[in-house]
Protein backbone atom coordinates (compact mmCIF):
# COMPACT_ATOMS: atom_id res chain seq x y z
CA UNK A 1 0.00 0.00 0.00
CA UNK A 2 1.36 3.15 -1.19
CA UNK A 3 0.00 5.74 0.86
CA UNK A 4 1.92 8.99 -0.27
CA UNK A 5 0.89 8.52 -4.33
CA UNK A 6 -2.41 10.36 -3.09
CA UNK A 7 -0.54 13.41 -1.45
CA UNK A 8 -2.51 15.55 -3.98
CA UNK A 9 -5.68 14.34 -3.51
CA UNK A 10 -4.81 14.17 0.43
CA UNK A 11 -4.03 17.88 0.39
CA UNK A 12 -7.21 19.02 -1.18
CA UNK A 13 -8.89 16.96 1.45
CA UNK A 14 -6.93 18.15 4.24
CA UNK A 15 -7.66 22.30 2.88
CA UNK A 16 -11.48 21.30 2.71
CA UNK A 17 -11.29 20.60 6.28
CA UNK A 18 -9.01 23.06 7.68
CA UNK A 19 -11.26 25.89 5.43
CA UNK A 20 -14.16 24.37 7.55
CA UNK A 21 -12.54 24.65 10.50
CA UNK A 22 -11.40 28.13 10.00
CA UNK A 23 -15.22 29.39 8.64
CA UNK A 24 -16.27 28.37 12.02
CA UNK A 25 -14.17 30.80 13.95
CA UNK A 26 -14.60 33.41 10.78
CA UNK A 27 -16.94 36.54 11.35
CA UNK A 28 -19.99 36.31 8.96
CA UNK A 29 -19.04 39.57 7.30
CA UNK A 30 -15.41 37.81 5.98
CA UNK A 31 -17.09 34.65 5.30
CA UNK A 32 -17.16 35.22 1.79
CA UNK A 33 -13.43 36.03 1.37
CA UNK A 34 -12.46 32.58 2.54
CA UNK A 35 -12.87 31.51 -1.33
CA UNK A 36 -9.35 33.36 -1.79
CA UNK A 37 -7.93 31.42 1.16
CA UNK A 38 -8.98 28.00 -0.59
CA UNK A 39 -8.04 29.39 -3.94
CA UNK A 40 -4.18 30.25 -2.52
CA UNK A 41 -4.10 26.91 -1.16
CA UNK A 42 -4.85 25.29 -4.44
CA UNK A 43 -2.35 27.60 -6.09
CA UNK A 44 0.50 26.33 -3.44
CA UNK A 45 -1.24 22.07 -4.61
CA UNK A 46 -0.96 23.15 -7.86
CA UNK A 47 2.47 24.84 -7.86
CA UNK A 48 3.46 21.71 -5.49
CA UNK A 49 2.64 19.21 -8.65
CA UNK A 50 5.04 20.66 -10.67
CA UNK A 51 7.90 19.68 -8.15
CA UNK A 52 7.98 16.11 -8.97
CA UNK A 53 8.44 15.04 -12.50
CA UNK A 54 6.25 13.02 -15.00
CA UNK A 55 6.44 9.32 -13.98
CA UNK A 56 7.40 7.46 -16.66
CA UNK A 57 6.18 4.18 -15.14
CA UNK A 58 2.84 4.14 -13.90
CA UNK A 59 2.49 3.05 -9.84
CA UNK A 60 -0.39 1.80 -8.07
CA UNK A 61 -1.85 2.45 -4.91
CA UNK A 62 -4.44 0.75 -2.68
CA UNK A 63 -4.48 -2.99 -4.61
CA UNK A 64 -4.01 -1.35 -8.20
CA UNK A 65 -7.07 0.21 -7.53
CA UNK A 66 -5.22 4.52 -7.43
CA UNK A 67 -2.78 4.77 -10.83
CA UNK A 68 -0.40 7.70 -10.87
CA UNK A 69 0.97 8.06 -14.48
CA UNK A 70 0.96 10.92 -16.75
CA UNK A 71 -2.27 11.04 -18.05
CA UNK A 72 -3.21 11.19 -14.24
CA UNK A 73 -0.86 14.09 -13.50
CA UNK A 74 -1.97 16.08 -16.76
CA UNK A 75 -5.97 16.16 -15.51
CA UNK A 76 -4.79 16.70 -11.40
CA UNK A 77 -3.15 19.91 -12.73
CA UNK A 78 -6.21 20.20 -15.11
CA UNK A 79 -8.86 20.14 -12.13
CA UNK A 80 -6.48 22.03 -9.98
CA UNK A 81 -6.45 24.98 -12.23
CA UNK A 82 -10.40 24.63 -12.65
CA UNK A 83 -11.19 24.67 -9.49
CA UNK A 84 -9.00 27.77 -8.72
CA UNK A 85 -10.77 29.73 -11.39
CA UNK A 86 -14.25 28.36 -10.28
CA UNK A 87 -13.61 29.56 -6.80
CA UNK A 88 -12.39 33.39 -7.98
CA UNK A 89 -15.44 33.13 -9.56
CA UNK A 90 -17.64 32.33 -6.67
CA UNK A 91 -16.05 34.83 -4.38
CA UNK A 92 -17.47 37.26 -6.78
CA UNK A 93 -20.87 35.50 -6.64
CA UNK A 94 -20.99 35.27 -2.96
CA UNK A 95 -23.49 38.07 -2.36
CA UNK A 96 -26.15 36.16 -4.04
CA UNK A 97 -25.75 33.39 -1.74
CA UNK A 98 -27.69 33.51 1.68
CA UNK A 99 -26.48 31.03 3.57
CA UNK A 100 -23.71 28.81 4.41
CA UNK A 101 -20.88 30.46 1.76
CA UNK A 102 -17.98 28.55 3.67
CA UNK A 103 -19.67 25.74 3.01
CA UNK A 104 -20.26 26.14 -0.68
CA UNK A 105 -16.10 26.56 -0.82
CA UNK A 106 -15.73 23.37 0.87
CA UNK A 107 -17.75 21.16 -1.51
CA UNK A 108 -16.16 23.03 -4.36
CA UNK A 109 -13.06 21.36 -3.26
CA UNK A 110 -15.06 18.00 -2.28
CA UNK A 111 -15.57 17.59 -5.67
CA UNK A 112 -12.75 18.90 -6.80
CA UNK A 113 -11.03 15.53 -4.70
CA UNK A 114 -13.51 13.14 -6.75
CA UNK A 115 -12.44 14.55 -9.52
CA UNK A 116 -8.50 14.35 -8.78
CA UNK A 117 -9.09 10.35 -7.66
CA UNK A 118 -11.35 9.79 -10.79
CA UNK A 119 -8.13 10.97 -12.86
CA UNK A 120 -6.29 8.34 -11.32
CA UNK A 121 -8.53 5.43 -11.32
CA UNK A 122 -7.30 2.04 -12.42
CA UNK A 123 -10.47 -0.17 -11.30
CA UNK A 124 -14.26 -0.03 -11.77
CA UNK A 125 -15.09 0.61 -7.83
CA UNK A 126 -13.21 3.79 -8.21
CA UNK A 127 -14.55 4.74 -11.21
CA UNK A 128 -17.94 4.55 -9.13
CA UNK A 129 -16.97 6.39 -5.73
CA UNK A 130 -14.72 8.92 -7.26
CA UNK A 131 -17.64 9.48 -9.53
CA UNK A 132 -20.67 9.96 -6.82
CA UNK A 133 -17.76 12.20 -4.41
CA UNK A 134 -18.21 14.13 -7.55
CA UNK A 135 -22.10 13.98 -7.70
CA UNK A 136 -23.42 13.91 -4.68
CA UNK A 137 -21.53 17.47 -3.97
CA UNK A 138 -22.66 18.54 -7.22
CA UNK A 139 -26.45 17.92 -6.05
CA UNK A 140 -26.11 20.24 -3.35
CA UNK A 141 -23.64 22.58 -5.25
CA UNK A 142 -26.09 22.78 -7.96
CA UNK A 143 -29.05 23.75 -5.12
CA UNK A 144 -27.22 25.93 -3.16
CA UNK A 145 -29.69 29.04 -3.25
CA UNK A 146 -32.33 27.18 -1.90
CA UNK A 147 -34.54 30.90 -1.30
CA UNK A 148 -34.66 30.42 -5.39
CA UNK A 149 -37.02 28.14 -7.71
CA UNK A 150 -34.49 27.59 -10.69
CA UNK A 151 -31.95 26.69 -8.71
CA UNK A 152 -34.58 23.94 -6.55
CA UNK A 153 -35.82 22.64 -9.96
CA UNK A 154 -32.05 22.52 -11.28
CA UNK A 155 -31.17 20.76 -8.38
CA UNK A 156 -34.25 18.14 -8.46
CA UNK A 157 -33.37 17.34 -12.03
CA UNK A 158 -30.04 16.66 -11.22
CA UNK A 159 -30.51 14.49 -8.79
CA UNK A 160 -33.03 12.19 -10.91
CA UNK A 161 -30.78 11.82 -13.77
CA UNK A 162 -27.57 11.78 -12.01
CA UNK A 163 -29.07 8.83 -10.20
CA UNK A 164 -30.56 7.04 -12.72
CA UNK A 165 -26.95 7.36 -14.74
CA UNK A 166 -25.06 5.99 -11.26
CA UNK A 167 -28.19 3.39 -11.74
CA UNK A 168 -26.71 2.62 -15.37
CA UNK A 169 -22.87 2.42 -13.73
CA UNK A 170 -23.74 0.50 -11.00
CA UNK A 171 -25.51 -2.25 -12.83
CA UNK A 172 -22.92 -2.60 -16.01
CA UNK A 173 -19.92 -2.47 -13.66
CA UNK A 174 -22.37 -5.74 -12.22
CA UNK A 175 -22.43 -7.26 -15.30
CA UNK A 176 -18.71 -6.63 -16.22
CA UNK A 177 -17.40 -7.85 -13.12
CA UNK A 178 -19.89 -11.34 -13.72
CA UNK A 179 -18.07 -12.11 -17.15
CA UNK A 180 -15.14 -10.82 -16.32
CA UNK A 181 -14.19 -11.71 -13.27
CA UNK A 182 -12.28 -8.74 -12.43
CA UNK A 183 -12.82 -5.24 -11.93
CA UNK A 184 -9.28 -3.80 -12.75
CA UNK A 185 -8.55 -1.89 -15.20
CA UNK A 186 -4.93 -4.18 -15.56
CA UNK A 187 -7.31 -7.76 -15.38
CA UNK A 188 -9.79 -6.28 -17.98
CA UNK A 189 -7.35 -5.79 -20.23
CA UNK A 190 -6.21 -9.45 -20.29
CA UNK A 191 -9.83 -10.99 -20.09
CA UNK A 192 -10.61 -8.87 -23.41
CA UNK A 193 -7.77 -9.73 -25.11
CA UNK A 194 -8.14 -12.95 -24.83
CA UNK A 195 -12.43 -13.02 -25.86
CA UNK A 196 -13.32 -9.53 -27.18
CA UNK A 197 -16.97 -10.72 -27.94
CA UNK A 198 -19.26 -11.91 -24.58
CA UNK A 199 -22.31 -10.32 -24.77
CA UNK A 200 -22.95 -9.95 -21.19
CA UNK A 201 -19.35 -7.92 -21.34
CA UNK A 202 -20.38 -6.25 -24.36
CA UNK A 203 -23.84 -5.53 -22.28
CA UNK A 204 -22.24 -4.49 -19.51
CA UNK A 205 -19.79 -2.48 -21.06
CA UNK A 206 -22.10 -0.28 -23.42
CA UNK A 207 -24.08 0.06 -19.32
CA UNK A 208 -21.13 1.64 -18.52
CA UNK A 209 -20.73 3.94 -21.65
CA UNK A 210 -24.25 5.62 -21.03
CA UNK A 211 -22.94 6.53 -16.97
CA UNK A 212 -20.45 8.17 -18.41
CA UNK A 213 -22.47 9.37 -21.15
CA UNK A 214 -24.73 11.17 -18.83
CA UNK A 215 -21.78 12.71 -16.97
CA UNK A 216 -20.27 14.28 -20.41
CA UNK A 217 -23.99 15.28 -21.82
CA UNK A 218 -23.78 13.39 -24.74
CA UNK A 219 -26.38 12.42 -26.98
CA UNK A 220 -28.84 10.33 -25.99
CA UNK A 221 -28.33 11.33 -22.38
CA UNK A 222 -27.93 14.81 -22.58
CA UNK A 223 -31.70 16.51 -21.54
CA UNK A 224 -30.58 17.31 -17.94
CA UNK A 225 -27.70 19.86 -19.16
CA UNK A 226 -29.78 22.72 -20.60
CA UNK A 227 -32.22 22.70 -17.43
CA UNK A 228 -29.11 22.16 -14.85
CA UNK A 229 -27.01 24.84 -16.30
CA UNK A 230 -29.56 27.32 -16.58
CA UNK A 231 -30.90 27.01 -12.71
CA UNK A 232 -27.62 26.43 -11.14
CA UNK A 233 -25.60 29.06 -9.38
CA UNK A 234 -23.26 30.24 -12.21
CA UNK A 235 -19.82 29.05 -10.82
CA UNK A 236 -21.65 26.01 -10.22
CA UNK A 237 -22.48 25.81 -13.83
CA UNK A 238 -18.88 26.64 -15.33
CA UNK A 239 -17.57 23.79 -12.72
CA UNK A 240 -19.97 21.11 -13.79
CA UNK A 241 -19.01 22.16 -17.77
CA UNK A 242 -15.44 21.99 -17.41
CA UNK A 243 -14.94 19.74 -14.24
CA UNK A 244 -17.46 17.80 -14.61
CA UNK A 245 -17.08 16.83 -17.88
CA UNK A 246 -13.53 16.62 -18.06
CA UNK A 247 -13.81 13.63 -15.26
CA UNK A 248 -16.18 11.99 -17.42
CA UNK A 249 -13.88 12.47 -20.72
CA UNK A 250 -10.48 10.90 -18.40
CA UNK A 251 -12.74 8.50 -16.79
CA UNK A 252 -14.11 7.36 -20.96
CA UNK A 253 -10.63 7.16 -21.76
CA UNK A 254 -9.61 5.12 -18.76
CA UNK A 255 -12.01 2.91 -19.24
CA UNK A 256 -12.55 2.50 -22.89
CA UNK A 257 -9.17 2.96 -24.31
CA UNK A 258 -7.10 1.90 -21.16
CA UNK A 259 -9.11 -1.20 -19.89
CA UNK A 260 -11.10 -2.57 -22.80
CA UNK A 261 -9.53 -1.34 -26.39
CA UNK A 262 -10.37 -4.73 -28.41
CA UNK A 263 -14.12 -4.35 -27.37
CA UNK A 264 -13.84 -0.43 -27.76
CA UNK A 265 -12.20 -1.38 -31.42
CA UNK A 266 -15.10 -2.72 -32.48
CA UNK A 267 -17.45 -0.18 -31.38
CA UNK A 268 -16.17 2.73 -33.52
CA UNK A 269 -19.49 2.98 -35.66
CA UNK A 270 -21.22 3.45 -32.59
CA UNK A 271 -19.32 6.27 -30.81
CA UNK A 272 -19.46 8.02 -34.73
CA UNK A 273 -22.64 8.15 -34.60
CA UNK A 274 -22.94 9.52 -30.80
CA UNK A 275 -20.48 12.02 -31.78
CA UNK A 276 -22.33 12.93 -34.85
CA UNK A 277 -25.75 13.29 -33.26
CA UNK A 278 -24.54 14.97 -29.82
CA UNK A 279 -22.65 17.58 -32.24
CA UNK A 280 -25.72 18.16 -34.21
CA UNK A 281 -28.45 18.84 -31.42
CA UNK A 282 -26.42 20.80 -29.39
CA UNK A 283 -25.57 22.96 -31.76
CA UNK A 284 -29.01 23.30 -33.83
CA UNK A 285 -31.13 23.48 -30.20
CA UNK A 286 -28.91 26.18 -29.71
CA UNK A 287 -29.40 28.42 -32.32
CA UNK A 288 -33.00 29.87 -30.51
CA UNK A 289 -32.29 30.50 -27.15
CA UNK A 290 -31.94 33.49 -25.09
CA UNK A 291 -30.58 32.57 -21.78
CA UNK A 292 -27.07 32.69 -21.59
CA UNK A 293 -26.67 30.14 -19.45
CA UNK A 294 -28.98 27.74 -21.41
CA UNK A 295 -27.26 28.67 -24.65
CA UNK A 296 -24.06 27.84 -23.04
CA UNK A 297 -25.93 24.50 -21.76
CA UNK A 298 -26.39 23.35 -25.47
CA UNK A 299 -23.35 24.88 -26.40
CA UNK A 300 -21.40 22.26 -23.92
CA UNK A 301 -23.65 19.46 -25.67
CA UNK A 302 -22.01 20.52 -28.82
CA UNK A 303 -18.73 20.59 -27.10
CA UNK A 304 -18.89 17.20 -25.68
CA UNK A 305 -19.89 15.92 -29.68
CA UNK A 306 -16.23 17.58 -30.31
CA UNK A 307 -14.81 15.79 -27.69
CA UNK A 308 -16.08 12.32 -28.47
CA UNK A 309 -14.29 12.71 -32.25
CA UNK A 310 -10.82 12.33 -30.24
CA UNK A 311 -12.16 9.31 -28.64
CA UNK A 312 -13.68 7.71 -32.11
CA UNK A 313 -10.51 6.95 -33.70
CA UNK A 314 -8.87 5.32 -30.63
CA UNK A 315 -5.32 6.68 -31.45
CA UNK A 316 -3.27 8.81 -29.74
CA UNK A 317 -3.10 11.40 -31.83
CA UNK A 318 -7.20 11.80 -31.23
CA UNK A 319 -6.84 11.39 -27.52
CA UNK A 320 -3.93 14.33 -27.40
CA UNK A 321 -6.50 16.35 -29.38
CA UNK A 322 -9.08 15.30 -26.64
CA UNK A 323 -6.89 17.36 -23.73
CA UNK A 324 -5.64 20.04 -25.80
CA UNK A 325 -9.38 21.31 -26.82
CA UNK A 326 -9.94 20.23 -22.77
CA UNK A 327 -7.18 22.93 -21.99
CA UNK A 328 -8.13 25.38 -24.41
CA UNK A 329 -12.41 24.84 -23.23
CA UNK A 330 -10.92 25.10 -19.76
CA UNK A 331 -9.82 29.12 -19.92
CA UNK A 332 -12.46 29.85 -22.70
CA UNK A 333 -15.35 28.70 -20.26
CA UNK A 334 -13.82 30.46 -17.27
CA UNK A 335 -13.54 33.62 -18.66
CA UNK A 336 -17.06 33.19 -20.60
CA UNK A 337 -18.79 32.21 -17.10
CA UNK A 338 -16.69 34.81 -14.57
CA UNK A 339 -18.07 37.54 -17.56
CA UNK A 340 -21.57 36.11 -16.50
CA UNK A 341 -21.10 36.09 -13.02
CA UNK A 342 -20.43 40.03 -13.07
CA UNK A 343 -22.65 41.31 -15.41
CA UNK A 344 -25.91 38.75 -15.01
CA UNK A 345 -27.27 39.83 -11.68
CA UNK A 346 -30.81 39.77 -12.47
CA UNK A 347 -31.47 38.12 -15.19
CA UNK A 348 -29.24 35.36 -17.61
CA UNK A 349 -30.85 36.87 -20.72
CA UNK A 350 -29.07 37.84 -23.72
CA UNK A 351 -29.82 41.03 -23.46
CA UNK A 352 -28.48 41.78 -19.94
CA UNK A 353 -25.46 41.93 -21.81
CA UNK A 354 -26.64 45.16 -23.46
CA UNK A 355 -23.84 47.85 -23.44
CA UNK A 356 -21.66 46.11 -21.82
CA UNK A 357 -19.11 47.87 -24.11
CA UNK A 358 -19.81 51.02 -22.50
CA UNK A 359 -19.84 49.47 -18.73
CA UNK A 360 -16.77 47.56 -18.53
CA UNK A 361 -14.68 47.39 -21.53
CA UNK A 362 -12.46 44.54 -20.07
CA UNK A 363 -15.39 42.20 -19.24
CA UNK A 364 -17.07 42.87 -23.05
CA UNK A 365 -13.52 41.71 -24.71
CA UNK A 366 -13.37 38.81 -22.65
CA UNK A 367 -16.36 37.46 -23.70
CA UNK A 368 -16.01 38.44 -27.11
CA UNK A 369 -12.85 36.39 -27.34
CA UNK A 370 -14.59 33.90 -25.09
CA UNK A 371 -17.09 33.65 -27.64
CA UNK A 372 -14.63 34.01 -30.80
CA UNK A 373 -12.65 31.08 -29.29
CA UNK A 374 -15.82 28.73 -28.49
CA UNK A 375 -16.68 29.71 -32.33
CA UNK A 376 -13.27 28.04 -33.33
CA UNK A 377 -12.17 30.96 -34.68
CA UNK A 378 -7.62 31.63 -35.63
CA UNK A 379 -5.70 32.40 -33.43
CA UNK A 380 -7.89 31.45 -29.84
CA UNK A 381 -7.24 28.07 -27.98
CA UNK A 382 -10.43 26.87 -29.30
CA UNK A 383 -9.40 26.81 -33.21
CA UNK A 384 -6.20 24.74 -32.73
CA UNK A 385 -8.33 22.41 -30.74
CA UNK A 386 -10.73 21.58 -33.34
CA UNK A 387 -8.61 21.66 -35.91
CA UNK A 388 -6.41 19.31 -34.08
CA UNK A 389 -9.66 16.92 -33.36
CA UNK A 390 -10.80 17.28 -37.32
CA UNK A 391 -7.07 16.71 -38.40
CA UNK A 392 -6.93 13.49 -36.35
CA UNK A 393 -10.38 11.82 -38.02
CA UNK A 394 -9.62 12.86 -41.29
CA UNK A 395 -6.04 10.84 -40.81
CA UNK A 396 -8.54 8.02 -40.27
CA UNK A 397 -10.55 8.37 -43.30
CA UNK A 398 -8.86 6.39 -45.91
CA UNK A 399 -9.10 3.60 -43.50
CA UNK A 400 -12.80 4.24 -43.10
CA UNK A 401 -14.66 6.64 -45.23
CA UNK A 402 -17.49 7.16 -42.40
CA UNK A 403 -14.54 9.50 -40.87
CA UNK A 404 -15.12 12.08 -44.25
CA UNK A 405 -18.75 12.45 -43.05
CA UNK A 406 -17.88 12.66 -39.57
CA UNK A 407 -15.63 15.84 -40.33
CA UNK A 408 -18.29 17.26 -42.41
CA UNK A 409 -20.88 16.94 -39.55
CA UNK A 410 -18.24 18.34 -37.14
CA UNK A 411 -17.79 21.56 -39.89
CA UNK A 412 -21.34 21.94 -40.61
CA UNK A 413 -21.71 22.41 -36.81
CA UNK A 414 -19.17 24.65 -36.43
CA UNK A 415 -20.42 26.95 -38.92
CA UNK A 416 -23.94 26.78 -36.84
CA UNK A 417 -22.24 27.59 -34.12
CA UNK A 418 -20.49 30.74 -35.27
CA UNK A 419 -24.31 32.03 -35.49
CA UNK A 420 -25.20 31.58 -32.12
CA UNK A 421 -21.79 33.06 -30.75
CA UNK A 422 -21.79 35.85 -32.84
CA UNK A 423 -25.32 36.99 -31.31
CA UNK A 424 -23.65 36.93 -28.21
CA UNK A 425 -21.12 39.64 -29.34
CA UNK A 426 -23.74 41.06 -31.11
CA UNK A 427 -25.80 41.86 -27.56
CA UNK A 428 -22.22 43.02 -26.45
CA UNK A 429 -21.58 45.90 -28.94
CA UNK A 430 -24.41 46.59 -31.26
CA UNK A 431 -27.42 46.26 -28.91
CA UNK A 432 -29.39 49.85 -28.94
CA UNK A 433 -31.58 49.62 -25.70
CA UNK A 434 -29.69 49.79 -22.66
CA UNK A 435 -31.11 50.94 -19.75
CA UNK A 436 -28.67 50.51 -17.18
CA UNK A 437 -24.97 52.09 -18.25
CA UNK A 438 -23.71 51.97 -14.43
CA UNK A 439 -19.60 51.23 -14.71
CA UNK A 440 -19.30 47.62 -13.36
CA UNK A 441 -16.05 47.38 -11.06
CA UNK A 442 -13.96 44.35 -11.32
CA UNK A 443 -12.18 43.03 -8.33
CA UNK A 444 -8.41 42.15 -8.52
CA UNK A 445 -8.29 38.60 -8.23
CA UNK A 446 -11.17 38.94 -10.72
CA UNK A 447 -9.28 40.71 -13.86
CA UNK A 448 -6.33 38.23 -12.40
CA UNK A 449 -8.25 35.05 -13.33
CA UNK A 450 -9.55 36.39 -15.95
CA UNK A 451 -6.21 37.64 -17.53
CA UNK A 452 -4.89 34.18 -16.66
CA UNK A 453 -7.76 33.07 -18.37
CA UNK A 454 -6.93 35.42 -21.81
CA UNK A 455 -3.48 34.64 -21.89
CA UNK A 456 -4.60 30.55 -21.78
CA UNK A 457 -6.58 31.34 -24.66
CA UNK A 458 -3.90 32.98 -26.79
CA UNK A 459 -0.86 31.00 -25.52
CA UNK A 460 -2.86 27.83 -26.91
CA UNK A 461 -3.97 28.97 -30.26
CA UNK A 462 -0.77 31.00 -30.93
CA UNK A 463 2.04 28.59 -29.39
CA UNK A 464 0.41 25.33 -29.44
CA UNK A 465 3.73 22.74 -29.59
CA UNK A 466 4.65 22.61 -26.10
CA UNK A 467 1.32 22.21 -24.66
CA UNK A 468 0.82 19.90 -27.60
CA UNK A 469 3.68 17.85 -26.48
CA UNK A 470 2.47 17.94 -23.07
CA UNK A 471 -0.68 16.31 -23.70
CA UNK A 472 1.53 13.42 -26.06
CA UNK A 473 3.14 12.90 -23.36
CA UNK A 474 0.36 12.12 -21.08
CA UNK A 475 -1.57 10.08 -23.71
CA UNK A 476 1.49 7.65 -23.92
CA UNK A 477 0.32 6.29 -20.20
CA UNK A 478 -2.38 4.88 -22.40
CA UNK A 479 -0.54 2.67 -24.00
CA UNK A 480 -2.16 2.26 -27.68
CA UNK B 1 -36.86 -29.75 -7.56
CA UNK B 2 -32.63 -28.18 -8.55
CA UNK B 3 -31.78 -25.31 -5.98
CA UNK B 4 -31.93 -21.63 -8.14
CA UNK B 5 -28.41 -21.44 -10.37
CA UNK B 6 -26.36 -18.26 -11.21
CA UNK B 7 -29.01 -17.57 -14.52
CA UNK B 8 -32.36 -17.82 -11.85
CA UNK B 9 -30.50 -14.25 -9.53
CA UNK B 10 -29.96 -12.54 -12.94
CA UNK B 11 -33.46 -12.74 -14.55
CA UNK B 12 -34.47 -11.63 -11.43
CA UNK B 13 -31.91 -9.29 -11.11
CA UNK B 14 -32.62 -7.85 -14.85
CA UNK B 15 -36.20 -7.74 -13.91
CA UNK B 16 -35.85 -5.55 -10.91
CA UNK B 17 -33.40 -2.93 -13.14
CA UNK B 18 -36.33 -2.67 -15.78
CA UNK B 19 -38.98 -2.34 -13.10
CA UNK B 20 -37.18 0.38 -11.44
CA UNK B 21 -36.31 1.89 -14.83
CA UNK B 22 -40.02 1.35 -16.29
CA UNK B 23 -40.91 3.39 -12.50
CA UNK B 24 -38.25 6.07 -13.56
CA UNK B 25 -40.13 6.99 -16.97
CA UNK B 26 -43.61 6.35 -15.97
CA UNK B 27 -44.33 7.55 -12.27
CA UNK B 28 -44.66 11.09 -11.69
CA UNK B 29 -44.21 11.81 -7.96
CA UNK B 30 -40.55 12.56 -7.38
CA UNK B 31 -40.41 10.44 -4.39
CA UNK B 32 -41.99 7.02 -6.07
CA UNK B 33 -38.93 8.05 -8.86
CA UNK B 34 -36.75 8.04 -6.13
CA UNK B 35 -37.41 4.58 -4.61
CA UNK B 36 -37.35 3.61 -7.75
CA UNK B 37 -34.14 4.48 -8.72
CA UNK B 38 -32.99 2.57 -5.14
CA UNK B 39 -34.70 -0.58 -6.85
CA UNK B 40 -32.54 0.10 -9.61
CA UNK B 41 -29.04 0.47 -7.54
CA UNK B 42 -30.50 -2.87 -5.61
CA UNK B 43 -31.00 -4.51 -8.67
CA UNK B 44 -26.92 -4.21 -8.98
CA UNK B 45 -26.40 -5.52 -5.97
CA UNK B 46 -28.10 -8.77 -6.21
CA UNK B 47 -26.48 -9.39 -9.55
CA UNK B 48 -23.12 -8.26 -7.90
CA UNK B 49 -23.25 -10.97 -4.83
CA UNK B 50 -24.85 -13.52 -7.51
CA UNK B 51 -21.92 -13.34 -9.46
CA UNK B 52 -19.87 -13.67 -6.62
CA UNK B 53 -21.53 -16.18 -4.77
CA UNK B 54 -21.09 -18.14 -8.03
CA UNK B 55 -18.15 -17.50 -8.93
CA UNK B 56 -16.29 -17.69 -5.91
CA UNK B 57 -14.64 -14.53 -5.96
CA UNK B 58 -15.19 -11.70 -3.25
CA UNK B 59 -14.09 -9.15 -4.92
CA UNK B 60 -18.14 -8.62 -5.75
CA UNK B 61 -19.42 -8.54 -2.22
CA UNK B 62 -17.00 -5.88 -0.99
CA UNK B 63 -18.58 -3.73 -3.88
CA UNK B 64 -21.63 -4.00 -2.58
CA UNK B 65 -20.50 -2.27 0.78
CA UNK B 66 -19.41 0.55 -1.76
CA UNK B 67 -22.45 0.90 -3.64
CA UNK B 68 -24.55 0.83 -0.32
CA UNK B 69 -22.87 3.48 1.60
CA UNK B 70 -22.81 5.97 -0.96
CA UNK B 71 -26.32 5.09 -2.25
CA UNK B 72 -27.59 5.84 1.70
CA UNK B 73 -25.48 9.21 1.54
CA UNK B 74 -27.02 9.74 -1.77
CA UNK B 75 -30.24 9.01 -0.36
CA UNK B 76 -29.65 11.61 2.70
CA UNK B 77 -28.76 14.10 0.05
CA UNK B 78 -31.82 13.69 -2.49
CA UNK B 79 -34.26 13.17 0.25
CA UNK B 80 -33.20 16.72 2.07
CA UNK B 81 -33.90 18.10 -1.64
CA UNK B 82 -37.09 17.21 -1.70
CA UNK B 83 -38.11 18.06 1.23
CA UNK B 84 -36.69 21.38 0.43
CA UNK B 85 -38.68 21.53 -2.57
CA UNK B 86 -42.06 20.88 -1.27
CA UNK B 87 -41.48 23.44 1.37
CA UNK B 88 -41.27 26.21 -1.57
CA UNK B 89 -43.47 24.43 -3.67
CA UNK B 90 -45.98 22.22 -1.69
CA UNK B 91 -45.58 19.64 -4.45
CA UNK B 92 -43.83 16.70 -5.47
CA UNK B 93 -45.09 16.13 -8.92
CA UNK B 94 -42.36 16.42 -11.52
CA UNK B 95 -45.04 17.91 -13.87
CA UNK B 96 -44.82 21.09 -11.50
CA UNK B 97 -40.75 21.23 -12.29
CA UNK B 98 -41.72 23.52 -15.54
CA UNK B 99 -40.40 26.71 -14.86
CA UNK B 100 -37.28 26.22 -17.20
CA UNK B 101 -38.51 25.74 -20.54
CA UNK B 102 -37.79 27.69 -23.67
Amino acid sequence: MNFSLTYLELAVVALALGLLLLELWTPTALKPKLGYVAAAGLALILGWSFADTIPSESATAFSQMYVRDGLALFFKRFFLMAAILVLIMSVEFSDRIRMGVGEFYVLILFALTGMMFASSANDLIMVFVSLELITISFYVLVSFQRSRMGSLEAGVKYLIMGALSSAFLIFGIALVFGSAGTTNFDGLLQVTKGAADDKVLWLGLLLVLAGLGFKIAAFPFQMWAPDVYQGAPTPVTAFLAVGSKAAGIVLLLRVFLGAVPPVTGQWTKLLMVMAAITILYGNLCAIPQRNLKRLLGYSSIANAGYLLLGLSVLNASGCSAMLYYLAGYLFTLAAAFTVICLVARESDDISSLAGLSQRSPLLAACLTLAMVSLGGIPPLAGFFGKFLLLKSIIEQGPVNPGYYCLAGTALFGVVVSLYYYFGVIRAIYLSKEAPDLTPITVSVPARLSLGVCVIGMFYLGLFPQTALLVAQEAVSALKF
Amino acid sequence: MTAPGLHHYLVISALLFCLGLFGVIVRRNILIIYMCLELMLNAANLALVSFSRFNNNLDGQVMVFFIITVAAAEVAVGLALIVALYRRRQTTDVHDLTTMKL
